[in-house]
């Protein structure tokens, strides 16, 4: 670097002056020095001449016009040092100038906050990177402290604890009042599958809402019987608290209308001691004052509390319908206690409502290796004496994927910090070639115990005891480095329960099983890293979305139609779809008109149910006659609702519905049976059977025949018998260059429309194109009764991509059976 | 954003004064000469042959980027659109600075990348040129071998 005046210092330049001496410096080609051998006569040379070596000398024979003597070796020597200049002029110059140090990291080395935080480049890099940077801000003046900064920004909606982790990596997005990553920011679409297939794959899901019931085990039972799915099986399982119920909530007493979304239902098992006989014993904490009550009534509640104990309840749902779910449950309980008021008047019977949002934080680790993940980053303490639980812990190891344990299996336990053991090494699998007997884990009250039931210890737990940088100064005093922490009486130890979580279907192979870890909130950062340090990717909403797909389930809120939220939900993306095709030119965008397309923005299921749909076109426009018409319009209220039929006994009831002559009237009798299995009254008599099977939908799974892989909202149309039959006969046949003769033919009528897919794709774990959607029930025993006529096994229909122009044939099946 | 194109030129001075001035010793070589020195005899060279407005056209952007009097190879650089002024102007050089020149243009190229690779390969191929005249030892002798008989015979005489 060439300096102007010699007592220039370095720091005195400012960073613009630096770099455009780095540049030129960079720029600059070397010249071999000469020194002129002739006297006088000759212009010193300056510039970029210096004292060196002597140079060639070649002298011409005029007579030969040849070169008479030269010395090749001394010719070479200044070429050869022109050529290295050269290229060494081309690589500074590519290099030092055209990347900064960071940049010539690898991807995942690289930081955002490299460019103005030297510290978040690696060691080696440092130097270069403080030279690169330029001089930092004014003063200390008017520095908001980073918690305040940040803070700032959680005003209007919440932030996971793992938040900073994931606003690093992951594209976020503001849902349900929480800021949550939507997807990775690297191309991991395929990644994030191969994962839930062979792999694991993280998602944190501290964001689902949780609510908390107390009260008699009996009068408990009662609420959830009113709000449940009737068709649901495990609700005596559950009951002892060893296996999670996966099951909808609908309003109190509606069933079947009025479904909110599917919920996840833990109990508190009892105390140990206590599963077999239910006795008398209060719980060891519990408010003073229920002990008051109880004690003075004593006598008269020993009949009811001998038969029930005091339980708890946790329900998990999704954020966005917690107000609906919560209502639910008031109103259920009301409910239920008033009939037991009814009943016994003297007993004092309470239900406490909970709302435990925040309290606690969860991860879902599903595929494969998440039951290795799981015991190679956690370190179970050692004072635990259950029997299960110490054959349960080394078995772990050898998991090959969760589907092996029963489905929902709830296991409680104590970890030690899991920064003591950090890094965390992967459990094993056993590769040795002898056959591993399987241990099997039967699910029980006292295996599923766990202190983070408790609201004490959890507000405990609130804070880690050891901050980042305690841990370190204990490991620093650690005399070989490297050796994990050894756990102090002072270190936390932190209850959590891990449940088994499967998304599979009852006749399909295409399950993804793992685990769902919940623990209290507070240590949300301490777990994360220890989980994904071994290679566990980290998905988002739409890697969620992917896996129930791709399992062949219905994800809340994309494929539930009929309740309130997937309205919402679907409004919200109509709007967003709908700007984005008004901003598009004409040229580049879908005529929908033109195609035929009926809604194109959203599922109009009123109309394919057949139902009079609510307003008009023109809701702006008022009409001109008013009066006694409007007061007949009021009257002839439609008194047929859209209801999904769902649950684990669809297929069944069905089954039952077809062979009989009058499929309302067998609905109406089924309907009415599943109510009162529950304790509900039948339905009331004002609601006709027929439309009662009229506003039913059932959801669907598609397969494509041949080709094809449907979108979302596309079109699912019924055929004809003539069509189905070509389908049938054409289906093995594949012509060559058939793709390039199929004419796109005119959409199919509007009245052949029977249904839409809520999400469609290709699938990855299948090969071939993919949907899930829903049809009425009456359509469905129509599509039976054509598939019986032509001898088929399966049902066919055909579906369009909205904005698409050839209608594939597809496979049509229940999605619950 | 406008971009402002150049061209790099290459341009090898092939020196012709010392073939002239047969019996004096070197009285000039292009060894003396330097970029600035360069720069003004085709500043000069660009008003006799093209005016003033051939300067006003090019002067702007006209630079010499590197020169070396070992091998007398130049890289100048011209603004795309009157590039060919300064080609001319170069061409028509005879002389710089009292030292006769035949300027030669061996490479023109859009970038300094390009002008340097094509320096290293004719830089390479003076070499491989030189070299295939090895084979033919009547044409040449090397310095070594002037060293050799002179130490050789040095070392006898203090034998003796």
């Amino acid at each position: 670097m060439v300096l102007k005046r010699k007592g220039d210092d370095t720091e005195e330049m400012t960073s613009r002056e630096r770099k455009k001496l780095k540049v030129a410096g960079a720029r600059t080609i070397a010249v071999q020095p000469s020194v002129s051998t002739s006297g006088s006569g000759t212009v010193q040379s300056s510039g970029n001449a210096l004292a060196g070596p002597s140079s060639t000398t070649v002298r011409f024979d005029s007579m030969q016009g040849l070169p008479a003597s030269i010395d090749v070796e001394k010719f070479t020597e200044a070429r050869a040092y022109e050529i290295d200049a050269m290229q060494k002029a081309i690589k500074t110059a590519g290099e030092s100038v055209t990347h900064r140090v960071w940049q010539t990291l690898p991807r995942h080395l690289r930081r955002r906050a490299a460019s103005h935080d030297v510290r978040r480049v690696p060691l080696r890099l440092r130097d270069k990177a403080r030279a690169e940077r330029g001089r930092s801000k004014q003063g200390k003046t008017k520095q908001v402290s980073r918690t305040e900064s940040l803070l700032k920004r959680q005003r209007d909606k919440t932030w996971l604890e793992t938040h900073i982790w994931h606003a690093k990596r992951m594209k976020m997005e503001n849902m349900w009042g929480y800021r949550l990553a939507v997807t990775p920011t690297e191309k991991s679409f395929r990644p994030s599958h191969r994962a839930s297939m062979h792999g694991s794959i993280l998602h944190d899901s501290s964001y689902h809402s949780l609510i908390e019931l107390k009260g008699p085990e009996k009068i408990l039972r009662n609420v959830l019987d009113f709000c449940c799915d009737p068709q649901c099986t495990g609700m005596k399982r559950s009951m002892s608290g060893a296996r999670v119920l996966e099951t909808d909530l609908y309003k109190p007493r509606s069933y079947p209308f009025d479904l909110i979304a599917p919920v996840t239902i833990m109990w508190r098992p009892l105390p140990v001691g206590n599963t077999s006989a239910p006795t008398n014993v209060s719980p060891a904490e519990g408010s003073s004052k229920r002990k008051r009550k109880r004690k003075g009534k004593n006598n008269v509640l020993a009949d009811t509390t001998q038969q029930s104990p005091e339980r708890a309840i946790w329900v998990r749902t999704h954020p966005a319908v917690f107000d609906d779910i919560f209502a639910a449950l008031q109103g259920s309980a009301s409910l239920v206690l008033e009939a037991e008021k009814q009943r016994h008047k003297d007993v004092h019977a309470e239900v406490e409502i909970a709302d435990l949002r925040g309290s606690v934080n969860a991860f879902e680790v599903m595929g494969p290796k998440a039951s290795q993940v799981i015991k190679g980053a956690l370190s179970s303490v050692v004072d635990d004496n259950r029997q299960e639980f110490k054959k349960f812990w080394p078995s772990l190891t050898d998991l090959q994927t969760t589907a092996s344990l029963p489905r929902g299996i709830v296991i409680g336990m104590k970890v030690l910090d899991p920064r003591l053991k950090f890094p965390p090494k992967n459990a094993k699998l056993r590769t040795d070639g002898q056959p591993v007997t399987p241990e099997m884990t039967f699910p029980a009250a006292i295996l599923a115990q766990s202190e983070i039931w408790d609201e004490e210890k959890r507000s405990v737990l609130k804070k880690p005891t050891y901050k980042k940088k305690d841990l370190d100064a204990r490991r620093s005093k650690n005399l070989v480095p490297g050796t994990p922490l050894n756990p102090v009486r002072q270190d936390d130890r932190i209850p959590l329960l891990l449940i088994q979580r499967s998304l599979e279907s009852p006749s399909s192979t295409h399950g993804i099983h793992g685990w769902t870890l919940v623990f209290p909130a507070g240590w949300g950062m301490p777990f994360l890293p220890s989980l994904i340090h071994t290679g566990t990717r980290v998905g988002g909403q739409r890697e969620r979305g992917t896996q129930a797909f791709e399992a062949g389930t219905a994800y809340f809120p994309r494929d539930f139609p009929c309740t309130e939220f997937f309205d919402k939900h679907w409004d919200e993306r109509a709007v967003k779809e709908k700007a984005k095709w008004n901003r598009t030119p004409p040229a580049k965008r879908a005529n929908y008109k033109k195609l035929g397309t009926r809604s194109p923005w959203r599922a109009d299921w009123e109309v394919v149910l057949g139902l009079p749909v609510a307003s008009g076109v023109d809701e702006n426009l008022v009409p001109a006659q008013r009066g006694p018409q409007d007061a007949m319009e009021v009257d002839k209220a439609p008194t047929v609702r859209p209801w999904l039929f769902r649950g684990p006994e669809v297929p069944t009831v069905l089954a039952k519905v077809t062979q009989m002559f009058n499929h309302d009237a067998g609905l109406l009798a089924e309907i009415n049976r599943l109510r009162t299995k529950r304790g509900m009254d039948v339905l009331d008599a004002s609601y006709r059977p027929e439309d009662l099977l009229k506003g039913a939908l059932v959801m669907v799974r598609l397969k494509m025949v041949s080709r094809g892989a449907p979108n979302d909202l596309a079109i699912i149309y019924r055929i004809d018998d003539v069509e189905a039959k070509k389908i049938t006969k054409e289906k093995g046949k594949t012509r060559e260059g058939a793709d390039a003769n199929e004419p796109p033919e005119a959409a199919p009528p509007h009245t052949s429309i029977i249904g839409y897919v809520t999400a469609g794709n290709m699938s990855l774990s299948r090969g071939e194109g993919f949907a899930i959607g829903a049809i009425p029930v009456s359509v469905l025993l129509e599509l039976q009764q054509q598939a019986q006529r032509n001898g088929e096994s399966r049902l066919l229909v055909k579906i369009r991509d909205r904005a698409g122009m050839v209608c594939r044939a597809a496979y049509l099946d229940l999605l619950d059976s | 954003m406008v971009r402002f194109k150049n061209r790099w030129l290459l341009v090898e001075f092939i020196d012709t004064s010392t073939a002239d001035a047969s019996a004096a010793k070197e009285p000039l070589s292009t060894r003396s000469l330097d970029g600035r020195l360069i720069y003004n005899a085709l500043r000069d060279s660009v008003v006799t042959n093209f005016g003033d407005t051939g300067w006003g056209a090019v002067g702007m952007s006209l630079t010499v980027k590197y020169f070396s009097p070992t091998t007398n190879l130049c890289i100048i650089r011209v603004a795309r659109d009157h590039h060919r002024i300064a080609w001319g102007a170069v061409t028509l050089l005879t002389g710089i600075h009292d030292v006769r020149v035949i300027p030669r243009v061996i490479h023109v190229s859009g970038t300094i990348k390009h002008a340097q690779l094509s320096a290293i390969a004719h830089n390479r191929d003076v070499i491989a040129r030189f070299r295939t005249k090895l084979k033919n030892a009547a044409l040449h002798h090397d310095s070594y071998d002037d060293y050799l008989a002179r130490s050789t015979r040095e070392i006898e005489a203090l034998q003796d």
